[in-house]
């Protein structure tokens, strides 16, 4: 319930899509020939590309490890010129408890109107592009995510965009962010809010070909430092470059500006057996949840069954009536007598088959990088 | 490692066992810096305003023992004119408020400004500071951003002490602290990300990297640092050049470990056990995909 309800207050508090704030400037200059083509006010222009900044990247990383919990999230800010978002800021949202989700949903609304206003004030971007979301070993569909980004879709300009970031990747020595959005079929599924398979009410599943793949599509992503960023790293990395001499030791490297790293060369497979423990958690939660499902498909029928029975034994009375020349009993209304519930949502279980696929992949990336470590060691004993 | 260029200033250490023995606030002779403050300093003054020539913002960080650890930093509105300075007190309280509820472990601990001039008006914002983080000693951190021209970028950090008679708040000395770059191990990958964009003509990095090509590099670059070594072992062994008995060691140290397990069929064993690893991981993704083809056939 706390998921739904976070959702909620994301997007109360969200600005109504304001017009591009780029343009929207207070002294209402024209805009120049040469950015006609890339400013879009009405936000016609598709996003192809979403760009992110240093400084996000390490904000994010930072939160994400630092986060109590693993689903660390934050708002990300921006703009977007010709087709490209660019991601310029980003801040951290406060973790909630999970209990009196209410107040919390009206405190985190407040946090970020205020930081919002906040940000405005030093001349930082304050319009809300997406969020992000840290996750472990790629499994980042569940609900809340989804249901904020479907509300962000509706509101925001381009709909805003999801970041995940991996941080089970990252402590691997790979640092991964990756940008998604829901699929047109998916918010149109969504919005019906019917994830059904049966014939009765429309399949909408079906209808869409919905798979967990085909919830959310992938947005090209680039990373990008600006040039003050480029060039103080530039210093930081030149004049630390390490030197055979006895001076620069490796005990300083960890510490030092930015000396070369070997995590990911590392052999240990301590990652492998969480991640084996956690796909063997996804697919009880599966079982479970299919278990349920067939429960209330049962059930349905069994329902059905009964109100059939009763109008095909209404019917024979009714038959025997005519004949004998009295007048038929009214056919009354089945769904009064009989409660037939509500065909399930199959939402949950596509999305546990979408955290199962998501551990399948990382494991599968393990053992491949796994398997050419251990030849390089090998030559190495070897020769 | 220190992150400024190299002053020739003394760093005196306290004599911290008396120190704690009164129980009083130590002076911080340490100072690290966490990458997600310094990358904001560089932020907040790529946006400065026109007439801006510096910007100041807050500190937040954790103290331990002698040393002053700055995880992340926000940007505070400030003017400055040659009659006065003017710091919005009250924006930097909302935003410590705000930054304090999402990360209630780091507190105030300093101030930062850009560029390296200390003035007056330098003395009297770390005078401010100083009493948002009293008993404590504000710290103020300077970030050269290399702009100016004749100007090394870097970063570095004082404490400050009052001066004269009778101390006033527009005068102090700031005293220089050494200052390190310090991150979480699990935080380095990020920071590589970046170096490899910074490095690019475009000063962009595509993503997502496959994880092989990390690797690839890795392994490219220790081949790379054994051919070094090997060519200055070589140099030592014909006498070309002077052998560096610290250097032996170390190699030693790092080359001598011993691969016997890897021989005696443990090779093969793990060889095995991956190999399971990836079939099983093949086979549960093939399984959620078949599952979940099938929940769209009709059953008509």
């Amino acid at each position: 319930m706390a998921a739904t309800s976070m959702a909620a207050a994301l997007a109360a508090s969200l600005p109504a899509p304001s017009a591009a704030p780029a343009v929207a400037a207070p002294t209402y200059e024209a805009i120049p020939a040469s950015m006609s083509k890339v400013i879009d006010i009405e936000a016609d222009i598709p996003l192809t590309c979403v760009q992110l900044d240093g400084m996000v990247v390490t904000k994010i990383v930072k939160h994400a490890r630092e986060a109590p919990s693993t689903t660390a999230h934050g708002l990300l800010l921006g703009l977007d010129l010709d087709g490209t978002l660019e991601i310029s800021n980003s801040f951290p949202l406060p973790h909630h408890s999970g209990d009196e989700a209410d107040k919390n949903t009206k405190s985190i609304a407040r946090h970020q109107a205020s930081m919002l206003r906040s940000l405005k004030e030093v001349q930082a971007d304050d319009s809300v592009v997406g969020f992000y979301q840290a996750t472990t070993l790629g499994a980042f569909f569940n609900q809340a995510l989804v249901d904020t980004q479907a509300i962000h879709q509706e509101k925001l300009r381009h709909g805003g965009i999801v970041l995940v970031h991996d941080l089970s990747q990252t402590a691997r020595g790979n640092a991964s962010f990756r940008a998604y959005r829901l699929t047109a079929a998916f918010l149109d599924a969504y919005k019906k809010s019917n994830f059904s398979t049966t014939r009765r009410i429309a399949s909408s599943l079906i209808n869409h070909r919905l798979t967990f793949s085909s919830i959310l599509e992938e947005v090209p992503l680039k990373i990008r430092t600006n040039p003050l960023l480029s060039a103080f790293l530039g210093t930081l990395t030149e004049s630390k470059r390490p030197t055979l001499s006895p001076d620069s030791t490796a005990t300083t490297a960890t510490v030092s500006a930015l000396g070369p790293s070997f995590s990911v060369l590392d052999l240990g497979t301590a990652g492998v057996t969480r991640n084996l423990e956690q796909i063997v958690e996804a697919v009880d939660n599966y079982r479970t949840e299919e278990g349920n499902f067939s429960y209330l498909c049962r059930q349905i029928a069994r329902e059905r069954g009964k109100a059939e029975n009763y109008i095909a034994k209404r019917k024979e009375e009714n038959q025997g009536r005519v004949a004998q020349g009295l007048a038929p009993l009214p056919e009354e209304d089945v769904t009064r007598l009989f409660k037939i519930p509500p065909e399930p949502s199959r939402l949950e279980s596509l999305l546990l088959l979408g955290q199962i696929d998501a551990y399948g992949k990382s494991l599968a990336r393990t053992a491949s990088t796994g398997l050419v470590k251990m030849y390089a060691t090998k030559a190495s004993s070897v020769v | 490692m220190s992150l400024g260029p190299s002053s020739s200033a003394i760093h005196v250490q306290g004599t911290s066992t008396t120190d704690s023995a009164h129980n009083l606030p130590r002076t911080p002779t340490k100072i690290t810096i966490h990458p997600v403050a310094l990358f904001s300093i560089l932020d907040h003054y790529l946006r400065r305003g026109e007439s801006q020539d510096r910007v100041i913002g807050t500190l937040l960080g954790t103290r331990f023992e002698n040393e002053v650890d700055v995880r992340s930093s926000f940007a505070v509105l400030h003017s400055e004119t040659t009659e006065q300075v003017a710091v919005d007190m009250d924006y930097h309280r909302t935003m410590y408020e705000l930054h304090h509820k999402v990360n209630p472990k780091e507190v105030i601990v300093g101030w930062y400004s850009t560029g390296s001039n200390l003035n007056t008006y330098s003395a009297l914002i770390q005078n401010f500071y100083s009493q948002e983080t009293a008993p404590n000693q504000a710290i103020h951190v300077a970030v050269n951003t290399g702009v100016e021209e004749g100007q090394e970028a870097g970063v570095r950090a004082f404490i400050s002490s009052p001066v004269g008679v009778f101390p006033k708040p527009e005068n102090c000395v700031f005293v220089p602290v050494p200052v390190e770059l310090r991150f979480h191990d699990g935080e380095r990958s990020g920071l590589d990300l970046l170096t490899s964009a910074a490095g690019s003509s475009t000063s962009t990095a595509s993503q997502p990297i496959a994880d092989v090509e990390i690797l690839e590099r890795s392994i490219l670059t220790v081949s790379e640092m054994l051919d070094r070594v090997l060519s200055y072992v070589h140099e030592v062994l014909v006498g070309k050049k002077k052998g560096d008995p610290a250097i032996g060691r170390y190699l030693m140290d790092t080359l001598g470990a011993s691969t016997d397990d890897l021989e005696k069929g443990g090779f093969n064993a793990s060889l095995q056990d991956t190999l399971m690893i990836s079939y099983l991981a093949n086979l549960v993704r093939s399984q959620a995909e078949v599952s979940s083809r099938l929940a769209l056939t009709t059953s008509s």
